[in-house]
């Protein structure tokens, strides 16, 4: 009898410990955001681009017609070939630059190299929109560079040859990639023990010899993906070729964006997205394919050398370095500074010589009813996106970390796909997903839309800080006889706070320079940065040039307060091994 | 030595370094040779500066004076891919994208010797480590002894003349770190390659040197064989480094014509010297004498203790008698019979044979 009751209660056990398995209730708001931003509107991009459209409605019958009119048409093939040339040709322009000044910060430079790294990331955090309105400001024809060559006599009359052309593009294209390169190849040079370098060197290896059988394997797969990185980035940027490229100048992304705009013919748009998608992914396995890894740190190459001293690298070494490190940060700064210095500059001519120093574009702004407006949605879109980004992205960050399960690897790369998608792509999958749930035209539109890539953000960052935490601290605090809830409250929180502030300040900078996405949904409340490129659509003023410094102290503000909270964090847990 | 030379194979004339920012010399003024095929240990406490004899010789350090020279050339500026000499690094530092056999053949592949031959040697110098079933592997698939070895084929595989071992059992398991030192021996006689070998584990320097130096805050304390080193310390440090010794405070008191050792007021009758004053004598533990406290009347020369702790090491037992203010270990050979027992009265006797007396 005994036995039998036993096997009963078993029975009774067994089911519900295997939908235990299967639905663990703490995942579900996981799989719900999974679900609703990112597998359904992607599906429905997939299956759109099976419809077709007719004066702007959508016909609901099944056809490959949207794949036949792209495969056969000329423009699609010039227009994806110059598309991949432009952001291949400029990835690889960012990896020269970037790669020698990772290796200067990382394994010459001796001092100040916190400063040296913050100095090339700055700009990721200076919205993208000013970086390449400043190259206009250089490139255009009453322009820096025209006026530099007229005055200096080297040209009769300002040449219209600079602006709107590919090569412009890939220039502007070329200055964005390169702290994304920068960033990643930083972090191999670093990662290499020096006992590693002094192994080669004491078997006889010259500095060649050793770059090339020790450095370059152990780097190269970083820079295949920095490139990676600078190429998605720069292919699914539909608002720089609109602004610099003209006509020879125009990419695959600004038609996409014109498929949801003026020409309205979504099933085409998809369809075309789709192609890009393809096209990028096939580009990136080849990088990859390129550049292998190949085995691991085992963590005991380190030892006491990496303490100790680097090998002193030649005087010339560190001289060259040194110069071709200030030349690439003066090509970063110095449109930048252009445009700080016009916005002071009391003249409606963006050109030298400056005619004297004015606070009016400044004090334009405060009379501009539409900016003010726009300012205000943006403040509202960023606050309500990073408090829900933060939230959600801290609370699927621990319960990826600490209720690991089936799928775990999968739902994490889904969660952090919208961050892989070219720009141009997320922007219009976000148009179908609002759509079709429902979400209001305008601010809620935006706020999605936008959560959808900065969630994942906060994500990544509190999970990376959580992987790095000692996992026995949790199982000593529940040893020691706290809950899970307060092991929450008392341990792991002040661990990751840091990250999670971080987190919101890259969120918030994120939310308040995005114009690809934004643009798609945004719809008659615009935002800043929407605003401020319609603006410029229709005609310049130096006003311009106020509100993008404004912006830019805004966001160095930021950083330089992440970096003082990382840092703090930093200090105070220096002493933890492992840390 | 083992083989007719011509001349060491290295010498350090003078050599002096103080890193920048430090104050103190990491080395000072430090000299010594090194001769063909010998077993050559230098031991110290961290921070002593035996690494940086090490990396002085290897070439990532430029001394400040002196001068290296190998077989009687100055190499003291030269870089250290120009320089005859390999190391074995505490942290291995395998590299992590290289299997075990590209590992080994790297020395090889930088001198430019043939690809078939890089590939016959490499399986010699991994046979001579037993691990030529693993030339495939990547380093990561390794354990630490395996990578152990295969650090050490990489440094045997070019046949220098001399071989730097920077701390090379130091992450090792205690079995393991028996076997290599076994390994090691045998294999420095075979391949006559001079061993320079870093450690601060006092037991493997003596057990495996021909020569030990041993060093401390930058200068060197002693340099001589393991039994100079282990019968004649020249230094209150170096006995009490070397040999498992207790340090014990003695006072010297006018007795007849000269003067007697005294430890806590009790008279050693067979230490005398003939100035007066305080002195310390080093006395290593199996010489210190324990015999149950049977009641009776101590001998001249013993002191009263009370056993604190006994510890089993195997061999012997090693116990911690307390004499009034002083603690003192002694060894006592291991046996079937109950030992000492904490808290028992015992007598402390002291055998002054090899006792190393030093005044100060």
């Amino acid at each position: 009898m005994a036995s039998l009751a036993e096997a009963a209660s078993a029975a009774e056990v067994k089911p519900r410990k295997r939908l235990a398995l299967h639905i663990d209730p703490v995942r579900i708001p996981v799989y719900a955001w999974l679900l609703l931003i990112v597998v359904l509107p992607n599906l429905l991009l997939i299956a759109i681009s099976f419809l077709t459209a007719s004066n702007g409605r959508l016909n609901f019958v099944l056809s490959f017609g949207n794949y036949a009119r792209l495969l056969g048409s000329a423009g699609f093939w010039r227009l994806l070939e110059a598309t991949l040339e432009f952001s291949l040709i400029a990835s690889l322009c960012g990896a020269l630059a970037a790669y020698p000044m990772a290796y200067f910060v990382g394994r010459i430079a001796h001092r100040n190299k916190a400063l040296l790294t913050i100095l090339v990331l700055v700009p990721l955090w200076i919205s993208l929109l000013m970086r390449v309105f400043s190259w206009r400001l250089i490139l255009g024809q009453n322009g820096v560079l025209n006026s530099f060559l007229v005055t200096s006599g080297l040209l009769e009359q300002p040449s219209a040859a600079f602006l709107y052309t590919a090569a412009s593009v890939v220039l502007t294209f070329a200055y964005v990639s390169i702290p994304f390169v920068f960033i990643s190849c930083l972090n191999a040079f670093e990662k290499i023990p020096a006992a590693l370098i002094e192994a080669s060197e004491d078997s006889g290896a010259s500095k060649f010899q050793t770059f090339c059988f020790v450095i370059w394997p152990l780097t190269r797969r970083s820079l295949a993906i920095g490139f990676s990185l600078a190429f998605l980035v720069t292919v699914g940027d539909y608002v720089t070729p609109s602004m610099v490229g003209g006509m020879n100048g125009t990419t695959l992304g600004v038609l996409i964006s014109s498929q949801f705009g003026m020409a309205n013919n979504w099933p085409y748009g998809a369809a075309l997205s789709i192609a890009l998608i393809l096209c990028v992914g096939v580009v990136l396995a080849v990088v990859l394919w390129l550049c292998p890894a190949r085995g691991v740190f085992s963590g005991d190459e380190g030892g006491a050398a990496k303490a100790r001293t680097h090998a002193t690298p030649s005087a010339l070494t560190t001289l060259s370095g040194a110069l071709f490190y200030a030349l690439a940060i003066a090509f970063l700064y110095a449109p930048l500074l252009l445009m700080v210095l016009f916005s002071l500059n009391d003249s409606t001519l963006q050109s030298f010589p400056l005619q004297g120093f004015t606070w009016r574009w400044y004090e334009a702004l405060a009379g501009n009813g539409g900016l003010i407006a726009a300012a205000q949605r943006s403040v509202i879109v960023a606050v309500c996106v990073v408090l829900a980004s933060t939230l959600i992205g801290t609370g699927f960050a621990l319960t990826l970390h600490y209720r690991r399960g089936p799928g775990s690897q999968l739902i994490e790369l889904l969660l952090a796909l919208p961050l892989a998608m070219p720009a141009v792509v997320l922007g219009i999958v976000m148009v179908l997903g609002t759509e079709l749930v429902g979400v209001p035209s305008g601010l809620p539109r935006t706020v999605v839309g936008q959560a959808s890539f900065i969630m994942p953000v906060t994500m990544l960052l509190v999970l990376t800080r959580l992987r790095r935490l000692d996992p026995s601290l949790m199982e000593a605090s529940r040893d020691l006889g706290a809950g899970r809830f307060r092991s929450f409250v008392h341990v792991i929180f002040p661990l990751i706070r840091g990250a999670v502030i971080s987190g919101a300040l890259l969120g918030l900078t994120l939310s308040a320079d995005d114009v690809m996405v934004t643009l798609f949904l945004s719809g008659p409340s615009q935002t800043l940065p929407i605003w401020v490129f319609n603006q410029m659509r229709f005609g310049f003023t130096p006003s311009v040039n106020a509100v993008f410094t404004i912006l830019g102290a805004i966001a160095l503000t930021s950083v330089v307060l992440s970096q003082v909270v990382v840092r703090l964090r930093t200090n105070a847990l220096s002493d933890m091994p492992g840390d | 030595m083992r083989q007719v030379s011509d001349g060491p194979v290295l010498r350090l004339d003078h050599v002096s370094k103080t890193y920048p920012g430090s104050r103190k010399p990491a080395l000072d003024s430090v000299s010594f040779e090194v001769a063909a095929g010998e077993f050559f240990s230098i031991l110290g406490p961290s921070g002593s500066g035996k690494t940086t004899i090490l990396r002085t010789i290897a070439g990532f350090e430029r001394p400040d004076r002196g001068r290296v020279l190998m077989a009687g050339v100055d190499v003291t500026q030269l870089v250290p891919n120009k320089r005859d000499v390999r190391t074995v690094f505490q942290s291995y530092a395998l590299f992590p994208h290289l299997t075990v056999a590209e590992n080994v053949q790297y020395p090889l592949r930088m001198q430019g010797v043939s690809r078939p031959e890089r590939a016959r040697r490499s399986v010699e110098a991994l046979e001579h480590v037993a691990m030529e079933g693993y030339a495939t592997r990547l380093p990561h698939q390794l354990s630490g002894g395996q990578r152990q070895r295969v650090a050490l084929a990489r440094a045997i595989v070019s046949r220098p003349p001399l071989l730097l071992l920077d701390e090379p059992l130091g992450a090792l398991d205690l079995r393991l770190r028996q076997q290599m030192q076994h390994t090691l021996v045998s294999l420095q006689k075979e391949l006559r390659i001079a061993f320079v070998y870093v450690t601060h584990d006092q037991s493997e320097a003596l057990s495996m040197s021909d020569r030990v130096l041993v060093m401390r805050d930058g200068r060197i304390a002693q340099l001589g064989t393991p039994l100079d080193l282990y019968y004649k310390p020249q230094s209150e440090f170096v006995a009490e480094f070397v040999g498992n010794s207790n340090m014990l405070p003695v006072d010297f008191e006018p007795d007849r014509e000269s003067y007697v050792a005294t430890i806590q007021g009790t008279k050693l009758p067979e230490m005398r010297s003939n100035v007066a004053g305080q002195g310390r004598v080093a006395i290593r533990y199996g010489h210190v004498k324990l015999e149950a406290d049977d009641g009776c009347e101590r001998r001249a020369g013993e002191l009263a203790g009370v056993v604190e702790n006994v510890l089993f090491l195997g061999t012997s037992f090693e116990v911690d008698v307390r004499c009034g203010a002083l603690r003192i270990m002694s060894s006592v050979p291991a046996s079937h019979a109950p030992g000492f027992v904490n808290g028992q009265t015992v007598k402390v006797a002291f055998d002054l044979t090899e006792a190393r007396l030093f005044h100060g």
